[in-house]
């Protein structure tokens, strides 16, 4: 096994937990800290070789990140 | 030798700024630490060989970090 996989396997698990169990509870904080378990998943796709999968997860989870952004600010606009 | 060092000292890049991340309460403070753990995570990748999978990663993560200050511009306003 490489040193990306347990890297990646580290970061999901911390990334998780600090995702379920936010400090602030609101909605900014989660969606900033989404963002360490994508690193965490990446690492282990590179650590696995897949290129393609690689590529795609980057491009998904950036559009996935522009839908949160907006539904987030609706939300807020409605309160 | 030299790559076992060099992945050491990413290593702890990258648990720093994860740390950093989850830990830190200002979303500014988030920002930052989630570009120091970028910055650990683009020498892995660049260090196995897939230099355009580096492009599209260095391209896209201040794209969305452009996109989460959006929201932060407009929550304190």
């Amino acid at each position: 096994m490489t040193p990306e996989f347990f890297i990646g396997l580290g970061l999901i698990l911390l990334g998780t937990v600090s995702v379920a169990w936010a400090s602030p509870k609101d909605y900014l904080t989660r969606l900033i800290n989404l963002e360490i378990p994508a690193f965490g998943l990446l690492l282990v796709m590179l650590s696995f070789d897949e290129m393609l999968a690689l590529l795609t997860f980057i491009a998904v989870a950036t559009v996935s990140t522009f839908i949160f952004v907006r539904v987030i600010g609706k939300r807020e606009e409605i309160n | 030798m030299i790559e076992q060092i060099i992945t050491l000292g990413l290593t702890g890049l990258i648990f720093l700024g994860a740390a950093a991340t989850a830990l830190w309460k200002n979303p500014f403070d988030k920002l930052i630490g989630l570009s120091l753990l970028s910055a650990g995570v683009i020498p892995l990748i660049v260090m196995r060989g897939y230099l355009d999978v580096a492009i599209v990663v260095a391209i896209l993560i201040p794209i969305s970090t452009i996109f989460i200050l959006l929201l932060l511009g407009r929550k304190t306003s």
